[in-house]
């Protein structure tokens, strides 16, 4: 083959390329400028992050095993913004005495994971698919366990690792049923032999339940608020934004294209779980206190949200999907980014000590409010366009019942996330976190977060681009 | 070997090994004494139980085997068909090799090889 | 005779698996898994997949098993005696797995596995490495270089997690 056809493979060789340059600094450099990695790895994935938006070919390689088109472009370049993003939050947290040793260490684990979701969005048959997802999954464990001392964080490490290799054990068995009853690996085979025999649902259920895990949908969520709550603030946002984001995408893809010939059988399965992780996860997060729990139960909801607009299963379906995630990027970001920027000066991270946060810090607590309203779905800002198309799109494939339980849970949801404004704004606070400044980079990655909620809610071109570009599965 | 050739070995080793214990069991003097069941420590009596919480520089070392040890099972195939395929089996050999010999450096580097 | 191989080696997979899920002291739990995994071997051997089989034995059986009794050495709970479960969730836990079992016992039974059309591949050293470094279709070249990201991920994240910072040795 023709080694100029790797071009296909920029943003997965781009990202190699950058987490060995990472490491190679970290191999080189003394101890006494491991600081002066941080703004190095920084830029470099910046530079990334922008190179990742060139346009390029697309097309197959490997025998079908890799492919690329407009769409998993975009999805990878969804997913390199909101780790540039995090990145930029986590920059104090990386300069603290303790972690400035270890910070090309969670570089060099983000990009490989980082690698891992890419290769699965692009994966053309269930092998690379698998080693992608394990690729993503068991180098998170380490960065989850990455403030070891902390008890916590420990135990979330453990978490992680126990349930997402029972869900990989799950989603391997369901694979190796429905390779044994249709011969092969490849997608493109897969389709043409997918039937609803029992063999082929019991292994579609296997291979759903692993996926939920790592959506965590809700009869599979359990160890999201723990893992959640224990991992440092940068990891925890990894894990429910990019992560989730990751898998959110190639369980769409495969929904879509290799198993669409189940499809009735599949939206039975998914409208339940729609109705239980949107139900469940609300009502759990009624009563949280913890903001990083609170934000857990809230991103399992969100889950719930998405599965309305993969309900759809068409190209608005798709793109009602990679819009709502691209928007959650920005918004949940926003939120986790406020989070991180007080707990790094204050230590609160939770609803009650959030109390009088206006007065002392106005600028985060309007920022952290909007990213609420957006989590909520309230107009101006972005989450209520990313509602709005899901929505459209389960009830433009008749599902009203379904839109209307969506709807009244959003409500609910309401109350929750007004709970946080009010603490802030409303409730009195004698002691109130103290006013302080966070560092540039943390900055920018807040004004990003912000930017990104308006832009994306307004310029009405990016949902048409992203229609358009949604078909291309369906051909 | 088929596998009646193993299931008769099988059934030997059981029968030679059986019959050895068996006649030991008969033919050897035997003495009850407490002191006999001591595990040997030369001679002092033994403290605490055996399983005791290891270093964790065991674990380093094990999970750092483990790792260069999956590295191998992949090499050993290249190394079968190196020589038909060509350069381009070196040069996909040499890519594998690059990315895990940061491993290791990095693992030296941490000094994770070093026994502290 | 291979038949009768076949149900030795269930029969020891089964009935280890059985003990190590069992047994009260997470050692023996251990050792146990030990021998389902040599077990496991067998069948490689029983299918002339000498390849994987000397796989099963290096990784599973010497490295893994090594590795998790290193592992549980380090936690400082070695000798503890799990309690035996509560007789409703031992009930339940059993109704479960029976149902499981018989369900997906019940579909397997019930298929017809047509190898749709495909021609039985080989499983020598020279077929595997083949198809290990060709770029072709069922070619393996992608998810092998991809393994390497992933064993380099690993031992950072291992170090990572095991090895204490210049911070950390002051405190302590």
């Amino acid at each position: 083959m023709d080694f100029g056809q790797f071009i296909l493979m920029r943003h997965e060789l781009l990202l190699i390329l950058a987490a060995v340059i990472v490491l190679i600094a970290e191999l080189a450099v003394s101890e006494s400028s491991k600081a002066r990695i941080i703004p190095f790895a920084l830029g470099l994935f910046a530079l990334v992050t922008i190179a990742g938006f060139i346009p390029g070919e697309t097309g197959t390689l490997f025998g079908g095993s890799y492919q690329s088109n407009e769409l998993t472009t975009m999805m990878k370049n969804v997913l390199n913004m909101g780790v540039l993003i995090i990145f930029l939050q986590s920059e104090s947290w990386l300069k603290k005495p303790e972690n400035v040793d270890k910070a090309s260490e969670y570089f060099v684990l983000t990009l490989a994971t980082l690698v891992g979701m890419n290769y699965m969005i692009s994966a053309g048959d269930f092998l690379i698919f698998y080693v992608g997802l394990e690729t993503a999954t068991i180098p998170i464990a380490g960065l989850a366990a990455f403030d070891k001392l902390k008890s916590r964080s420990a135990e979330a490490g453990i978490k992680l690792i126990l349930s997402s290799a029972l869900s990989s054990g799950i989603l391997l068995f369901g694979l190796s049923m429905i390779y044994g009853a249709t011969g092969s690996i490849y997608f493109a085979d897969v389709l043409k032999n997918v039937s609803a025999t029992p063999l082929i649902i019991m292994g579609f259920i296997f291979f759903v339940a692993g996926m939920g895990f790592k959506i965590s949908l809700v009869p599979f969520h359990f160890w999201t608020a723990d893992v959640y709550e224990g991992a440092p603030i940068g990891v925890t946002s990894y894990l429910s934004v990019v992560s989730k984001g990751a898998a959110v995408f190639i369980f769409t893809i495969v929904l879509f294209t290799v198993f669409r010939p189940i499809m009735e059988q599949w939206q039975h399965l998914i409208y339940t779980l729609a109705v239980m992780t949107m139900t469940l996860a609300n009502l759990f997060a009624l009563r949280q206190d913890n903001l990083k729990r609170f934000l857990a139960f809230s991103s399992i909801a969100q889950a719930g949200f998405i599965l309305l607009g993969i309900l759809g299963a068409n190209g608005m379906g798709m793109a009602s999907v990679v819009y709502f995630v691209l928007v959650y990027v920005f918004t949940n970001l926003g939120a986790f980014g406020v989070v991180a920027a007080v707990s790094a000066a204050s230590g609160v991270e939770t609803i009650s000590g959030y109390n009088g946060l206006y007065k002392t810090n106005p600028k985060l607590s309007l920022l952290m409010t909007l990213s609420l309203f957006s989590l909520a779905g309230i107009p101006p800002v972005a989450g209520f366009f990313g509602k709005f198309f899901l929505f459209t799109s389960a009830a433009g494939s008749g599902y009203f019942i379904l839109v209307l339980i969506a709807v009244l849970n959003a409500t609910i949801s309401l109350y929750y996330y007004l709970r946080v404004v009010k603490a802030m704004f409303i409730d009195a606070n004698e002691d109130p976190a103290p006013t302080f400044r966070s560092s540039n980079a943390m900055r920018l990655g807040l004004i990003m977060c912000l930017a990104g909620m308006f832009i994306i809610g307004f310029a009405s071109t990016i949902f048409d681009y992203l229609r358009n570009i949604s078909d291309v599965l369906f051909n | 070997m088929n596998s009646e050739m193993l299931i008769l070995f099988f059934i030997i080793a059981l029968v030679l090994v059986g019959i050895a214990i068996i006649f030991s069991s008969l033919a050897a003097p035997r003495s009850t004494n407490p002191i006999k069941f001591d595990p040997y420590e030369c001679g002092i009596p033994t403290e605490g139980p055996a399983w005791i919480q290891f270093n964790v520089g065991y674990y380093l070392f094990a999970i750092i085997y483990l790792i260069f040890d999956v590295e191998t099972v992949f090499l050993f195939p290249w190394a079968v068909v190196m020589k038909s395929i060509g350069i381009r089996a070196f040069v996909e050999i040499l890519i594998f090799f690059f990315i895990l010999v940061l491993g290791l450096l990095y693992a030296w580097k941490k000094k994770a090889l070093k026994w502290a | 005779m291979n038949v009768v191989m076949f149900y030795l080696l269930s029969a020891i997979i089964l009935i280890f698996s059985l003990l190590s899920i069992t047994t009260r002291k997470i050692l023996r739990a251990a050792v146990y898994l030990l021998f389902v995994l040599v077990a496991t071997s067998g069948f490689y051997f029983l299918l002339n997949y000498e390849f994987m089989a000397a796989v099963q034995l290096t990784l599973y059986a010497g490295g893994i098993v090594v590795l998790i009794i290193f592992s549980i050495l380090l936690t400082s709970h070695i000798s503890h005696k799990f309690k035996h479960p509560a007789l409703l969730n031992l009930l339940m836990g059993a109704g479960v797995a029976v149902i499981g079992a018989g369900v997906a016992l019940y579909i397997i039974f019930n298929e017809k596995f047509t190898a749709n059309g495909q021609p039985e591949l080989p499983v020598d050293m020279t077929a595997i490495g083949t198809q290990l470094l060709s770029t072709e279709k069922n070619g393996y070249v992608l998810p092998f270089e991809l393994i390497s990201v992933l064993l380099l991920a690993a031992i950072i994240a291992a170090i990572v997690i095991a090895k204490k910072g210049k911070q950390e040795e002051k405190e302590s």
